[in-house]
């Protein structure tokens, strides 16, 4: 027996038969689309792993991540160190565990604040259009002309080191590219049938927005938001590569690296580990990126 | 997608083979582009020697307009010592630095800058190549004794014949005297002209004749005080009078013109300077046709420049790791030598709680002299238990005598959390601190910062860059301060950590007192001019135990030079200590077979 998926969700059976209908909602249609991608589904799967690891980094990590022991620097991996010791003698494993905290941190509270004050400035350029959109705009392309790294340096540099700056950084960073594309699609939005007749039966520019706009834009948010997770996590880990991350002891991947840099030829795990942390977290959020952007797609829903 | 998930699998497996497998001695095939030299730049160590260069001592000065660095003159007068067949090739030495800092060698503070002033310069007394704890005449020819007239001390130099002042732009060569001399120890003397005035205070300075320069000084000091400050160190380099005033205080930073084995050709920004053999030096033509300081800041290119042969000598770490890794690198020689620079940990008495005592002492008794050794390693660095090293200077204390007296602190935690609870911190505190981003302070104070929480002391540090470092804590910033640094005597690291004159910000010349402290001052002018030299020892000493027993100063360690060669170079001396912090290149380096 076949079934063929109408655009609309009607399911309909093809048979020699008389046809049944059998209605799909919507949500479990695009949940299907999603399942049917395996490589997105590995990314939600490594997410998923990631996230615990972290969340579970004092229960799984055997060892303090902060403890020196400066008798067994550089020890190679073994049963006791899984992952080896660093140049202070602590342990690399408990400090990826560690690390992936911050870094998970860092990476979704950045896009949050990002996401946030980005989707807002669009949103009301797009629907407002004249001097606010002209005046939000070249805003956002003078932040975008920026180059995001010297950005996020010049901020660190002004505000100093530590998470909540780091994430405020990165935040500042990646807003611009927010703004951009819900401007665009609000841009496109506003002159819909329904739009109009919300207009006309007096609803409010905030309700608008609100209601009809940012709902029916959501799905570009979510994908534009999974991919740049990513892009803060290697943000993230290049700041603190250049030193101007979170201060020491607290671990994160990037000034593990950096760390591990001077002793990169005899003694490789030091910025090996968490190089492929970043490897592995960075690919599994743009995996997912790309199967969200496939559940979105209206393309790829059949 | 599929292409993804192959690529992934391939690279998780091959950076999980390459992480798992240590490499101890790979032999990249080339080094990184900032240290890759153009083929031209760099004659290769093994280039025969050139008889035909041989230099003819006897032979006229012949100055003209412009000469170019290669055509100086000859020295009117023999060298000291036969010529040798030159064995050539350009020494290629890579330091630690981004870029030089000032090259006026009264301004000269940096290894870097200090490493290329001692080859072009002289001063009338030097330290021996390799040996800083012996002096020898230099410009000078025989180190004076001093006279005491109108209750004035004299001392008299007569200058050696046929020390050349390297040409420059419009200048050329031309033998030095003692209008140079005054001259230079004049600018040293001046404020604005010197970053080492301090050192000359109260001396004058006069040209007897053109080969006598006569020093007078309004209070006496003893040679082991007096010998430094006319030496090959710091203020005590002798510049060229007509290059000086040539070139002005702008010029003089990047184009430095002295008497010494090397001069200046050229300068890239952030990349190298390049020094040719001076030819006409005294003590005889250089076997060397050049030396090129590079400057590159990351230890890795270094290393990897000198093992793919495209250096031949690099400033190490001092780290026990690093050495350990290069000893067995083919065709490489790691040199771990003094001076030694001490690092001390430093109490700030205007932040609290660090004005209370015991709070000091609890700290004291809470750090690990060996916990800190264990980072670079026992056969870099070494503890030490006063200020000023015992190792190397006289005046310090040995580990003996501070035990002696009680005041070694032995790690005693039980003690530690005691006295801070005593002192009303039973919890501890929290701290705020900054660090350089340079390893040797990184290391220094991660290390401090897990050692002090050991008795409830949260230490919040901040990694900041070097030159902010060194402009914060001397805005009363960090709490504690942990300063590593090498002086030449006991006055120079008493007066210019703990003197009140030295107190930063506030003090008559701000310097490096960190501790805002004051009560040592009346030994350490006592001992300045003491000229029995075993008084003028007792009395360094009975300072350092009164700053152990204020425990203002926690001194920690002391951490040798650690520099690497391709074993075809030989530096032409044994290396035991030089103040200079770098190898030592005169004219007797050369590359061998």
């Amino acid at each position: 027996m076949a079934w063929l998926i109408h655009a609309s969700g009607i399911k309909v059976e093809m048979s020699m038969q008389a046809p049944s209908v059998k209605f799909v909602s919507q949500r479990r249609r695009m949940w299907n689309t999603f399942l049917r991608n395996r490589v997105a589904v590995l990314g939600l799967w490594l997410v998923i792993a990631v996230v615990l690891l972290a969340i579970g980094a004092p229960w799984i990590a055997a060892k303090d991540p902060l403890i020196q022991d400066p008798k067994n620097r550089l020890s190679a991996p073994g049963i006791e160190y899984l992952l080896g010791q660093d140049t202070f003698g602590r342990d690399i494993f408990a400090r990826l565990l560690y690390a992936a905290h911050i870094s998970l941190v860092v990476g979704l509270c950045s896009v949050l604040l990002g996401g946030t004050l980005g989707v807002t400035l669009g949103l009301i350029a797009g629907y407002s259009g004249g001097k606010i959109e002209n005046l939000i705009m070249r805003l956002v392309d003078v932040l975008m002309a920026f180059p995001s790294l010297l950005l996020g340096i010049t901020v660190l540099a002004v505000l100093g080191s530590g998470i909540e700056k780091m994430i405020l950084a990165i935040g500042i960073m990646l807003s611009p590219a927010f703004a951009r594309v819900v401007h665009g699609n609000t841009l496109s939005l506003k002159e819909r049938e329904f739009v109009e007749a919300a207009r006309c039966i007096g609803a409010r520019q905030v309700r608008i927005l609100r209601i009809h706009i940012l709902p029916n834009i959501l799905g570009d948010i979510l994908v534009l938001g999974s991919l740049w997770t990513a892009s803060a996590i290697r943000i993230e880990a290049n700041l603190s590569f250049i030193g101007l991350g979170i201060s020491p002891p607290t671990p994160t991947w990037g000034n593990m690296i950096r760390e591990g840099s001077v002793h990169l030829l005899n003694a490789p795990w030091l910025s090996v580990f968490p190089g492929l942390a970043i490897l592995v977290t960075v690919l599994a959020f743009n995996l997912l990126g790309d199967g969200l952007r496939d559940v979105f797609d209206p393309r790829l829903q059949l | 997608m599929k292409h993804k998930f192959i690529l992934l699998a391939i690279l998780t497996i091959v950076l999980v083979g390459v992480a798992c497998t240590a490499a101890p001695t790979p032999a990249p095939t080339a080094a990184p582009p900032t240290a890759a030299p153009k083929p031209t730049d760099a004659p290769k160590p093994t280039e025969a020697p050139k008889p035909t260069q041989a230099p003819q001592p006897t032979a006229a000065a012949k100055p003209t307009d412009a000469p170019k660095p290669t055509e100086a003159p000859k020295p009117t007068v023999a060298p000291t010592q036969p010529p040798a067949a030159r064995s050539g090739g350009v020494l290629r030495i890579a330091q630690n630095a981004t870029d030089l800092n000032n090259l006026d060698p009264h301004y000269a503070t940096t290894t870097q800058d200090r490493s290329i002033v001692d080859m072009v310069f002289n001063a009338l007394v030097r330290y021996k190549p390799g040996d800083g704890s012996v002096f020898e005449p230099d410009l000078a020819t025989e180190l004076p004794e001093p006279k005491i007239v109108g209750g004035k001390q004299e001392w008299t130099f007569n200058l050696r014949k046929g020390a050349m002042c390297q040409p420059t732009d419009g200048v050329p060569a031309y033998e030095l005297t003692s209008e140079d001399v005054v001259y230079s120890l004049t600018k040293s003397a001046n404020k604005d002209r010197s970053a080492y005035a301090g050192d000359y205070t109260g001396m004058t300075f006069e040209a007897v004749n053109p080969s006598t320069v006569k020093i007078t000084l309004d209070n006496p000091i003893s040679k082991n005080l007096f010998y430094p400050r006319v030496s090959n160190y710091s203020g005590g380099f002798i510049v060229c009078k007509k290059a000086a005033e040539k070139l002005g205080a702008d010029k003089m930073k990047t184009m430095p013109v002295g008497t010494g084995p090397f001069m200046f050709k050229s300068y890239t920004a952030q990349d190298k300077i390049v020094l040719v053999a001076n030819d006409s030096y005294f003590r005889g033509k250089p076997q060397l046709d050049g030396v090129e300081v590079r400057f590159m800041a990351d230890l890795t290119s270094r290393e990897l420049g000198l093992r793919g042969g495209q250096l031949d000598v690099i400033n190490g770490a001092p780290d026990k790791a690093w050495v350990d890794k290069m000893k067995p690198v083919q065709n490489v020689q790691v040199d771990v030598f003094g001076v030694g620079e001490v690092a001390t940990m430093y109490f700030n008495l205007n932040i609290p709680p660090m004005d209370k005592l015991p709070v000091r002492q609890a700290i004291a008794y809470a750090l690990s002299r060996d916990e800190f050794l264990a980072f670079v390693g026992p056969t870099i660095g070494e503890n030490v238990y006063s200020v000023v090293p015992a190792k190397f200077l006289a005046g310090g204390l040995t580990e003996q005598e501070a035990k002696a007296k009680g005041l070694d602190f032995t790690t005693d935690l039980a003690k530690a959390k005691k006295l801070l609870a005593d002192a009303g911190y039973p919890n501890g505190f929290n701290l705020k601190l900054v660090t350089s981003e340079m390893t040797g302070y990184k290391v220094l104070y991660e290390s401090l910062q897990a050692q002090l929480a050991k008795i409830g002391i949260k230490a919040d540090v901040q990694v900041i860059d070097h030159t902010s470092f060194h402009n914060t804590i001397r805005q009363d910033a960090n709490a504690l301060v942990v300063y590593i640094a090498w002086r030449p005597n006991a006055d120079a690291y008493l007066t210019r950590f703990l003197h009140s004159d030295s107190i930063i910000i506030t003090g008559k010349k701000p310097d490096t007192n960190f501790v805002h402290y004051n009560k040592i001052d009346k030994l350490i002018d006592q001992a300045r001019v003491e000229l029995d030299a075993t008084k003028q020892v007792d009395l360094w000493k009975q300072a350092q135990i009164q700053v152990l027993e204020d425990m203002v100063a926690f001194p920690i360690q002391y951490q040798n030079q650690v520099y690497a060669r391709a074993k075809t170079v030989d530096y032409g001396h044994d290396l035991k200590s030089v103040l200079a912090l770098y190898p030592g290149v005169d004219e007797k380096t050369k590359f061998v077979k």
